[in-house]
């Protein structure tokens, strides 16, 4: 469907951005807070103004260094969350018990978008379909070390491109090898309950 | 500019021109974005500062000896420890690895650090993955990739050997 003025009409719902607002100055917002301050404080008694106020400088250029990065991750996660449609990518993790069924459900892993609210989600409906042992392990092991989400957001703003490629490319064949290892694994495997439906929004991975 | 944010760039240009080509609808992008803006920034924000000023308190020659090359390969299962321990989401995980980037850890204890916490991430065993799918499937799943972070450090502590690429640009 294209944009239309109505696409944005979720602006002007005062829930919505009451949901925003509580979100994002919840709980856990005030907790960071408090751990900056109370840092602080420890800094300033321990060794003085001159290092608290290095710190605040260096945290500037940092911030500004980093903003623009995130910015950018962001709006591209943004994007994928859209474009991919995640029941598909997990519907591609069946049965198959040679290499490839391990080789597909890491692929799957990587690409499916969003935060654990929607990754176990689709594990558990993968569970409960009766997908195999290894591809589950394979699948979720690939969302949470390969996951684009989390080397667009985090690895490459924080630690750098060359970091993240490098973290990308060595963890590339360890969810097959985790994938293999569940396989030969003597355990009784019961999945619990019913498979929940995907949350329409996922809650996000701070 | 660096190679980080270009990449970033062109990768962002390229989906968008995929986006408009299919006729999206920019409205559930926006949405979607704000909502996790919201949510992350002023959090990475306080993090980042709390960072900072962590990072001045703790002796980096401790971290150094713990996590840095001279560490050798007694780095590996610290680092892996040290990311199995984590109780939390990525704003607290990647902060702490600032901090060690800034302390001198090295680049294979930083690849075991996130390796190990993006699988043993204990909140997310307890809010989600215990519930939905129960005790059973944990167990096959830590048993099976148990290994994982370790390798992932092996691999890149023989990468560095040969080159040092993926070092990570200090934060700072």
């Amino acid at each position: 469907m294209p944009t239309t003025a109505a696409s944005f009409d979720f602006l002007k719902s005062a829930e919505w951005r009451r949901g925003v607002l509580r979100d994002a100055f919840g709980p856990s917002f005030w907790g960071f807070l408090a751990a900056a301050v109370g840092f602080g404080l420890v800094c300033l008694a321990v060794k003085g103004t001159d290092v608290v106020w290095d710190a605040l400088v260096g945290d500037l250029g940092l911030l500004l260094d980093l903003m623009p990065r995130v910015l950018v991750a962001l709006s591209i996660a943004a994007l994928i969350w859209v474009l991919m449609p995640r029941d598909r990518m997990s519907a591609l993790v069946g049965s198959d018990t040679g290499l490839r069924g391990l080789v597909v459900a890491t692929i799957a892993g990587t690409i499916t978008p969003g935060g654990p609210s929607s990754a176990y989600a689709l594990l558990a409906v993968l569970a409960a379909s009766g997908a195999e042992r290894g591809a589950l392990v394979a699948y979720i092991t690939a969302w949470a070390t390969l996951g684009m989400q989390r080397i667009l957001i985090w690895d490459v703003p924080f630690m750098g491109a060359e970091f993240a490629i490098l973290r990308f490319a060595i963890s590339l064949p360890l969810p097959i090898l985790a994938g293999l290892i569940a396989r030969r694994l003597p355990f009784d495997l019961t999945i619990k309950g019913v498979a929940p439906t995907t949350p329409y929004r996922d809650s996000v991975d701070e | 500019m660096s190679i980080g944010l270009l990449a970033l760039v062109v990768l962002l240009t390229v989906l968008i021109a995929l986006a408009i080509r299919s006729g999206q609808d920019f409205g559930p992008v926006t949405r979607r974005f704000i909502e996790q803006f919201g949510t992350l920034v002023p959090r990475m924000l306080c993090a980042l500062i709390a960072a900072g000023f962590i990072a001045q308190l703790i002796p980096k020659e401790a971290i150094a000896s713990l996590l840095g090359e001279d560490a050798g390969l007694l780095a590996l299962p610290i680092a892996a420890a040290a990311g199995l321990i984590v109780p939390a989401g990525p704003v607290i995980t990647f902060a702490i690895a600032a901090v060690f980037a800034k302390s001198g850890a090295s680049t294979a204890a930083l690849v075991t650090f996130i390796t190990s916490w993006s699988i043993f991430a204990t909140h997310r065993i307890l809010i989600y993955e215990l519930p939905l799918l129960g005790a059973s499937f944990l167990r096959l799943r830590l048993v099976s990739s148990f290994v994982v972070p370790l390798i992932a450090g092996l691999v890149a502590m023989a990468i560095g050997l040969v080159t040092g690429f993926g070092t990570v640009v200090p934060l700072q």
